[in-house]
């Protein structure tokens, strides 16, 4: 299959700058508003900003739901960014019980804990030494916007850690599924990094 | 564990990048100087978020399209957060402002207007909404004074503003500036931060003042804070911030140590 990147358009927030990451290494993004189209794409980008409420309304309501799951569950790679990672699991507690793609199991529930929140800056990845990973070495940091993470999972998924008050996931890996909690886009040359491994998947 | 943060601000009016002094703006460049004659790019491998700001008075919607015309411009090779704010009013800016690359709002004079802050925390996450206070001094009462619309009009006093507003206000983070010490290079206003209540759990930041290294050190070492913000174009000009931050890094400062890639 021909490369074709796309980007995940749902028409909210900010994919300005992972447009930019993307084009910068050297690839012809395309944003795309039309949740019939992501067939033609070989490697997807699901960027989240904003609520995870207001991402799960838009996903559920107006048509990206099922064709998401197929783009999945065809094998094709895909790497969701922020709430575009929460979304892979089955919902979320901000804004009220939002269901998400639900791929994986287990929820996005707040931080418990008496640090700061939301958690915002960079901090250290401890990663897994896959090979979306090459030449990024491990606790490098990432930065991170979020007062909402992962827990309850029990899926066999590779998953990479950050601490923060308690270990949380900051990334997770299978099969052609990515995602990070942090923003590559937004990590200097170690993020563009991440994201070029995966666009050069084959 | 969480790193704090350096921040360089940038303030925009009227097409020209500014430098600040007590709030007086002297206009340095357009974005063309910036990016070749100041060296932008290069800056930006050494902070940890840009922020970009509208300076002027009660701006126009025109003059709203235009700053984020040319801030869309800088972005383009720039990975690293930005912050985006000056003149939001309404869900119309809101939304503008986060379609044309902010990753946070920042909202200064209408932090007041509750339907407006609601309607942020609503649809975008209090994480992505940054307020401002900008602060001057009131000596007589032990107290500053909360000025808004560019430092012009007096809004209320600052322990007036954390009884009533401050733990109600939906927000990700507050700067704090001051404008006593805004471009006067004398150091950051570490002062103000013993009005605020040690039980705040939203980062601080803090803005003005800061002229060289040392000033961020001091800034970065309080545990309170949890970000510097500079805006002095000219006193970390060239490898200025790279040296503020090796030497924030070599006195124990928890601050993310950025590697340059031989090649991407």
């Amino acid at each position: 299959m021909k490369k074709e990147v796309g980007i995940v358009d749902i028409g909210y927030g900010n994919i300005g700058s992972v447009y930019n990451a993307v084009e910068f290494l050297g690839f012809k993004p395309s944003l795309e508003k039309k949740s019939e189209n992501l067939k033609r794409y070989s490697h997807l980008i699901l960027p989240g900003v904003g609520s995870f409420a207001k991402n799960s309304e838009i996903i559920q309501h107006n048509g990206w739901f099922e064709p998401l799951k197929d783009f999945i569950n065809s094998g094709s790679y895909i790497f969701g960014i922020c709430i575009g990672m929460q979304m892979m699991f089955e919902g979320g507690t901000e804004g009220g019980n939002n269901k998400g793609l639900g791929i994986f199991s287990g929820s996005c529930e707040k931080f418990k804990t008496d640090l700061i929140i939301p958690h915002i800056g960079f901090n250290t990845v401890e990663h897994k030494k896959t090979r979306i990973w090459n030449d990024i070495p491990n606790n490098s940091s990432f930065y991170f916007v979020h007062s909402y993470r992962i827990e309850n999972t029990n899926e066999d998924i590779d998953y990479c850690h950050t601490v923060y008050g308690e270990k949380f996931i900051s990334f997770i890996e299978k099969g052609n599924v990515f995602g990070s909690q942090f923003h590559p886009e937004k990590s200097h040359n170690l993020g563009l990094k991440l994201l070029q491994n995966f666009l050069n998947f084959k | 564990m969480l790193k704090k943060r350096i921040i360089f601000a940038l303030l925009y009016s009227d097409g020209y990048f500014h430098l600040s002094r007590n709030f007086r703006l002297q206009k340095v460049g357009n974005l063309d100087w910036l990016i070749h004659n100041f060296g932008f790019g290069e800056t930006c491998h050494f902070i940890d978020e840009l922020m970009c700001i509208l300076v002027k008075e009660n701006p126009s919607k025109e003059d709203k399209i235009s700053f984020l015309k040319d801030i869309e411009k800088l972005r383009k090779k720039i990975f690293v957060p930005i912050t985006i704010g000056g003149g939001i009013s309404d869900r119309e800016d809101v939304k503008n402002y986060f379609l044309n690359g902010a990753d946070k709002i920042l909202v200064n004079s209408n932090i007041y207007n509750d339907d407006l802050m609601k309607m942020i925390e609503e649809e975008w996450g209090k994480q992505s909404l940054s307020i401002m206070i900008d602060c001057a001094k009131n000596e007589h009462e032990m107290d500053y004074k909360i000025m808004i619309n560019c430092g012009k009009k007096f809004k209320l006093n600052l322990k007036e503003f954390i009884k009533i507003y401050f733990s109600k206000l939906p927000y990700g983070e507050i700067i704090i500036n001051s404008i006593d010490n805004d471009g006067n290079g004398s150091g950051l206003d570490l002062e103000i931060l013993k009005i605020f209540p040690d039980t705040i759990k939203s980062p601080i930041l803090l803005m003005g003042g800061a002229g060289k290294p040392e000033h961020i050190f001091l800034g970065l070492n309080e545990k309170k804070i949890s970000g510097v913000v500079t805006a002095n174009l000219f006193n970390f000009l060239g490898s200025g911030l790279e040296i503020a931050r090796k030497q924030c890094l070599n006195k124990g400062i928890n601050l993310a140590n950025f590697q340059k890639l031989a090649k991407l």
